[in-house]
């Protein structure tokens, strides 16, 4: 890490990827610090994976601006990167009068936003969209997507990675210092980085990151939202999100029930705040409420469909006692911090935003130096073959071409050994078991890896020459094995 | 004296009442079948036990081969041939039956191989 | 692509397609392919190191790869083919078959098709213990292959919650090798294993195991670190102020088997929500004409034994089917009272049938009646009954009439 960087990005969840990328567009030298041992592992990873519209909120904010621009230009950055994808649509439904009055003034603010064909609509078109889904009528939000957050982020930082961004893991940031030449010094778990631009995308800890900068008035609170993944066996009831009305007090936008690309129905998320940043916990109390309150407008969950729970962490600028939603904090404060793009609070609407917010970045940058065009930036990147979505005919010709196809790692999710080498080898590739298990998928079936993680765990270790004590699940020090039997 | 045991020397795990002085059994009830009072006098006197588990295996397809000993051996002496069995090692190919370790501690029982496993 | 014809297709090559496929060769079919999806025939009992099996099918107890390979051995002497390393990822109700392995992609049509695919482990999600996500929470089957199978010791201080068969085995095998198995905590009022498991790995290790106790709290953010364990009232649920805390760094779940039927239900097979497993007729066969279950994929059992017997059963059906015929089973089987289900779910009355089952709860000094309509066709009396056991009746053919559902109830005395 001896070299100086043009830019230095703190984080590598979407946000910090997405402007790693975007800045690797022009002739910079960029290197991305994570605390973590991947990319991916906050709160990017752990929402409900939804290209929202942009109708939530209030008109003339950054969320407002950046949600809607984001979904309106998907579709591009969606094929530069082969984001999987699928332009649902989305009910948010009601059943009083007092929900219709709601709706029609969350319609008036969508409106205002930009957004073009939200309507509302009756329990017919309910009926002919999501049969399953309750609701007396609903607004129609023709259109919100869901995605895959993961691929969204991988594909990000893949394609940085592949126009020359370096990534340094394990690196939590401990301190910054500024010499008078204007170099900052970046202290980290594993070295120094020295960079004449620092961009803090450290969502749960932008708050300490911009402190360390010395823009020291910003408190992060975090906000815990759990969800259950049900089954794949009931996934065709719900062929797209279903929301309730918001209320607006929470900050969180209700539980609600989305579809995965892949199949399953995620209900969630709940809005409780918490003092850690990094408790994931899942409570017995906010698990039956989620039932309860899914139940009220998708009354099919029974406990046999539950495959999972999980939860994640909003990074709130606004204390529990305000509640709500506080604009996203993207600034340059040239005054206390010259040459650092300061971003605090991107929680939802974060993953739609992510794009816009890094355009922003590079703006906020191009205003202070001029940026050169990289002639060489590549935008295309590749996801990996996925053997289930093949055709017979396909499968056998992959198989052909390369007999790790033919063997079928996890049994659930049909993904193939070539598909966990995939993962594995890709650029940035998993050191983790959840790593493996977000870039493939291997894991995240019923059996929640009862058959294949002991074949995945062995592969892993094999293919990066780890130690058994060293595997790791997904933190650091998530140790899997203590040793060998013998 | 009164104890119940459960028997273990088959699935049925029958519920065995047994009246005994020291070590002198005097009935048992409840066995299903005739091996049930003779677990329960063994058990009385001197308990005995199998176990399973494996043994380091070199340049075999597999990194350990399974074993179990011929024959119980008494309850007490279970941990003692455990760090037998952890310091032996074996090398492929294995066949079922095959002596890892011929009578373990001079209990007149062998450890043997529950397993064939191929050379890699 | 080919389509490759075959008279019976065997998915699975565990205790329950071995079996099948050996007594099948015997019974006069040939035309017989077992697809299995490890590198190796024997299916689950390759990980079961432990004895005490095949004291019932063969008169001496053996430890499950021996078990495996007396099945295997006849495999071999007999000429029945099987493949490998191969995935059965397609089914139809018109019984073709998909597979994949490293030669490439296969469609097979075959006559008849056994399933014997065993089943899997319900899991932490199925659950929903509260808590973090910390790495060390393993099912006991996982844990059972990392030891057994691939060399690695999964923890040092260990606690487990249920008191299943694999569970208990775990405890005393881990134990063996040096880790401190602190408790088992079992929901029920009752355990769920074999009482002679209790006694050999628990009992002899001086193990506890606490009845009415669940897990109600997960720690450590990285790996487990402790568990909360609280008691539970009569509807399981935790009773406030009964939570205790353990230090552990490993927490083992045994906690149910879930019959493994993605397949059957790809190509139709009605499954039965108490089993899980297929509802099948006295010849083993599922709703879907051809189409047959054994083993674990049609309702776990508690011995292996148990599932050798039943596969040759299904074979002997098999046999019949592609050679002349099976008759129609218009019988229904109901349950009451304490009769948690039974397999066959369907009857047809012409021969002697013998039902498995198991209570719903344990019970001493129990009567189970088989009526038809108003008349009592057989009766038992049971001295104990264990949901950890299944149990048989045998309901005689003589006695019964065509087109009456018969019912299977509990009586005390």
């Amino acid at each position: 890490m001896a070299h100086l960087y043009d830019v230095l990005v703190i984080g590598a969840g979407v946000v910090g990827c997405s402007a790693a990328r975007e800045l690797s567009k022009y002739q910079l030298k960029i290197a991305v610090v994570e605390k973590g041992p991947d990319v991916c592992m906050e709160t990017s990873s752990r929402n409900s994976a939804v290209l929202h519209a942009g109708y939530n909120n209030k008109p003339g904010t950054r969320m407002a601006k950046y949600c809607v621009e984001g979904n309106s230009t998907f579709d591009q950055i969606a094929a530069e990167l082969d984001i999987p994808y699928k332009r649902t649509g989305k009910l948010v439904v009601g059943y009083t009068e007092d929900d219709r009055a709601k709706l029609e003034s969350l319609k008036a603010q969508g409106e205002k936003n930009g957004i073009v064909g939200i309507e509302i609509v009756d329990r017919a078109f309910i009926d002919e969209k999501a049969p399953h889904v309750g609701g007396n009528f609903a607004m129609w939000s023709p259109t919100t997507a869901i995605l895959s957050p993961f691929q969204f982020t991988y594909g990000m930082a893949e394609n940085a990675a592949d126009n020359g961004v370096e990534f340094y893991f394990d690196s939590e940031v401990t301190a910054i210092e500024r010499d008078e030449e204007g170099i900052y010094t970046v202290k980290t778990a594993s070295g120094e980085i020295r960079t004449r631009w620092v961009v803090n995308c450290a969502g749960l800890g932008s708050d300490k990151v911009s402190a360390m900068l010395g823009i020291d008035e910003y408190t992060l609170y975090p906000c815990r939202g759990e969800y259950y993944i049900l089954d794949k066996r009931i996934g065709d009831m719900l062929p797209l999100p279903a929301y309730p009305v918001p209320n607006i007090k929470t900050g969180g936008l209700g539980i609600h029930l989305t579809p995965t690309l892949d199949g399953n129905i995620m209900v969630g998320p709940s809005t409780e705040y918490i003092d850690e940043n990094d408790n994931y916990a899942a409570t017995k109390g906010i698990m039956d409420m989620l039932i309860d309150d899914g139940s009220r407008i998708f009354p099919y969950l029974k406990k046999e469909y539950f495959i999972r729970n999980f939860a994640g962490i909003r990074p709130k600028l606004n204390p529990p006692s305000i509640g709500g939603f506080h604009d996203f904090v993207i600034e340059r404060r040239d005054e206390i911090a010259p040459h650092a793009v300061n971003l605090v609070g991107i929680e939802s609407p974060g993953l739609t935003s992510a794009v816009p917010i890094s355009k922003e970045i590079v703006r906020l940058i191009s205003e202070v130096e001029e940026l050169k065009e990289n002639p060489d930036f590549n935008p295309i990147r590749k996801r990996m073959v996925t053997f289930r979505d093949k055709s017979h005919e396909e499968q056998a010709k992959l198989i052909e071409e390369n007999p790790d196809y033919g063997e079928v790692i996890c049994r659930c999710e049909t993904i193939t050994k070539a598909e966990v080498l995939a993962a594995i080898r890709g650029p940035l590739g998993a050191k983790t078991m959840t790593g493996v298990k977000y870039r493939c998928r291997a894991m995240m079936g019923r059996c929640q890896g009862g058959y294949c993680q002991t074949r995945i765990a062995e592969i892993l270790m094999e293919e990066k020459g780890i130690k058994p004590e060293e595997l790791i699940y997904e933190r650091r020090g998530s140790y899997i094995f203590t040793g060998e039997v013998r | 004296m009164n104890r119940t045991l459960t028997c273990i020397l088959c699935p049925n795990g029958c519920e065995l009442e047994i009246v005994y002085e020291g070590t002198q059994i005097q009935s048992v009830s409840g066995n299903k079948c005739p091996k049930g009072a003779g677990y329960a006098e063994q058990e009385i006197k001197n308990p005995m036990r199998n176990i399973a588990s494996s043994v380091n295996l070199e340049g075999g397809t597999m990194p350990l081969v399974s074993v179990r000993l011929t024959g119980p051996i008494p309850k007490a002496k279970i941990m003692d041939v455990m760090a037998e069995i952890r310091k032996a090692s074996v090398k492929a190919p294995v066949q079922i039956g095959d002596v890892v370790i011929a009578d373990v501690l001079g209990l007149g029982c062998d450890v043997v191989a529950t397993r064939n496993v191929g050379i890699k | 692509m080919n389509t490759i014809k075959k008279q019976v297709v065997i998915i699975g090559g565990g205790p329950g397609g071995l079996a099948a496929a050996v007594k099948l060769k015997k019974a006069g079919v040939d035309d017989i392919l077992i697809l299995e999806r490890e590198h190796e025939l024997g299916g689950i009992l390759r990980q079961c190191i432990h004895d005490g099996f095949g004291l019932t099918r063969f008169g001496e107890t053996l430890s499950g790869p021996e078990y495996a390979q007396r099945f295997i051995d006849e495999v071999e002497e007999l000429g029945i083919a099987y493949k490998t390393d191969t995935t059965v990822i397609g089914l139809t109700g018109d019984k073709k078959v998909t597979a994949v392995s490293r030669d490439g992609l296969f469609e097979y049509q075959a006559d008849a098709v056994i399933l014997t695919m065993g089943c899997r482990e319900r899991t932490r999600g199925a659950l929903s213990i509260p808590g973090e996500r910390p790495a060390g929470v393993f099912t006991a089957g996982v844990a059972q292959t990392y030891i057994n199978l691939k060399n690695k010791m999964v923890g040092r201080k260990v606690i487990i919650l249920g008191s299943g068969d694999i569970g208990m085995i775990m405890a005393r095998r881990m134990t063996l090798e040096g880790a401190k198995v602190e408790a088992v905590f079992e929901i029920q009022p009752y355990p769920s294993g074999l009482p002679r498991n209790i006694e050999q790995c628990l009992n002899d290790y001086g193990i506890p195991l606490y009845l009415s106790h669940t897990v109600t709290k997960i720690k450590g953010h990285h790996r487990l670190e402790a568990v909360e364990v609280s008691q539970v009232d009569e509807k399981l649920n935790p009773i406030p102020g009964t939570e205790k805390e353990y230090e552990c760094d490993t927490l083992i779940l045994s906690v149910g088997l879930i019959p493994e039927n993605e397949l059957s239900l790809m190509a139709g097979v009605e499954l039965d929500p108490r089993t899980k497993g297929a509802i099948v007729d006295e010849f083993c066969q599922t709703t879907v004409p051809g189409i047959f279950a054994a083993g674990n994929v049609l309702h776990v059992h508690d011995l292996v034994d148990f599932v050798s017997l039943e596969s040759e059963k299904l074979a002997d059906a098999v046999a019949k089917f592609v050679k002349e015929g099976l008759p129609q089973a218009e019988i229904g089987v109901e349950t009451a009272g304490l009769v948690g289900y039974t397999v066959p779910q369907k009857i047809t009355g012409d021969a002697d049938v013998t039902l498995s089952f198991r209570p719903r709860k344990p019970v001493r000094d129990r009567y189970v009646d088989v009526y038809q309509g108003e008349t009592l066709v057989t009766s038992k009396k049971y001295v104990k009954l264990l949901p950890a056991e299944m149990e048989k009746i045998k309901i005689p053919a003589a006695k019964l009439v065509p087109g009456v559902n018969v019912k299977v109830v509990t009586r005390d005395e």
